[in-house]
């Protein structure tokens, strides 16, 4: 079984959706499991009680996790001295605190396999220090230095974790910025132009297979930087 | 549970961790450098330990902000983690 958490929209959407499409047994951990189609979980990442719960039920379900995939995320667009405390809040809650409540709450699972393979989600705007989006930056930075310490400390168990930091994507979370805006980010990759939401899919693959046993720790920057 | 069945659960749990390779006591101490535990054992201890609180119908959880405390931590001595299991098993 393979574990998404956002799994009802934008990038935990797609790659529920090619997971499936691969035969996967996927379970999403969603805020509400209303008319979602798929085996789901209601979960809210940013509250540890909802993600305890939600690990006791997977547990009881008595599968191997193959994967969990960190994919529920906010995002702002805003520059620091503009960003209300309640956002501030709810993005460092969401993206760094969420992705560690979820890492630790279901490793234990994991490390009695000795096996698995955690991906994270952070953005090429930190390697890049993107303007306009510092408190975000700053909650995927910390995801960034969370995962590679988590990697070292499940590496005993052949568990592995990593990092996906994917550029502008057209998702829900990009609503409102410009092409032009999105060109300006994506002339400073490695790779200039814009990805799509099945490359980062593509990757998630890449990840979760066992041809990719020798990375962990590692933040795989989509077009590069 | 009481303290005493506590700890006969945890010494097996250790014992089983470390191969039937040490003498354990309910002094022996669980982290720092005296332990015979590295961090990754005392993992594999406390998930153990999980499973057995999950036999015994109760919640083992191992977090604390204190762990590596050499005064506070659960994990200071076998007895101390006796005596914490079997808190939480009556809780």
């Amino acid at each position: 079984m393979i574990i998404v958490t956002g799994a009802s929209r934008g990038l935990g959407q797609a790659i529920t959706e090619r997971l499936i499409e691969k035969g996967e047994d996927v379970l999403g951990l969603v805020r509400s499991v209303n008319d979602l189609g798929i085996d789901a979980i209601e979960c809210d990442v940013s509250d540890y009680e909802s993600v305890k719960n939600a690990s006791r039920k997977v547990k009881r379900l008595k599968k191997p996790v193959k994967a969990f995939i960190n994919a529920a995320g906010v995002a702002s667009m805003n520059l620091a001295v503009t960003t209300n405390e309640s956002t501030v809040q709810k993005l460092i809650q969401t993206n760094l605190v969420g992705t560690i409540y979820c890492c630790q709450l279901f490793a234990p699972i994991m490390l009695r396999q000795k096996y698995g393979s955690f991906i994270n989600f952070s953005t090429i705007a930190v390697a890049l220090a993107l303007k306009g989006e510092s408190v975000y930056a700053a909650s995927k930075a910390g995801v960034e230095s969370f995962t590679r310490t988590f990697a070292r400390e499940m590496a005993d168990f052949n568990v592995r974790a990593n990092c996906i930091a994917p550029g502008p994507i057209r998702t829900d979370l990009l609503k409102g910025i410009t092409d032009t805006q999105i060109e300006k980010i994506t002339s400073q990759q490695v790779i200039p132009k814009q990805f799509q939401k099945s490359d980062v899919c593509d990757l998630v693959e890449l990840l979760i297979d066992t041809k990719a046993a020798s990375l962990s720790g590692q933040v795989l920057n989509v077009g590069g930087v | 549970m009481n303290i005493k069945q506590a700890a006969e659960i945890i010494i097996s749990a250790i014992n089983d961790t470390l191969g039937g390779k040490a003498d354990v006591s309910e002094e022996m101490k669980l982290i720092g450098g005296e332990s015979l535990l590295d961090s990754m054992k005392l993992v594999e201890v406390c998930l153990i330990l999980e499973d057995s609180a999950d036999e015994h119908g109760f919640e083992f959880d191992w977090t604390s902000e204190a762990t590596m405390s050499k005064s506070r931590s659960m994990f200071r001595s076998v007895a101390a983690l006796a005596e914490e299991f079997s808190n939480q098993s009556e809780a």
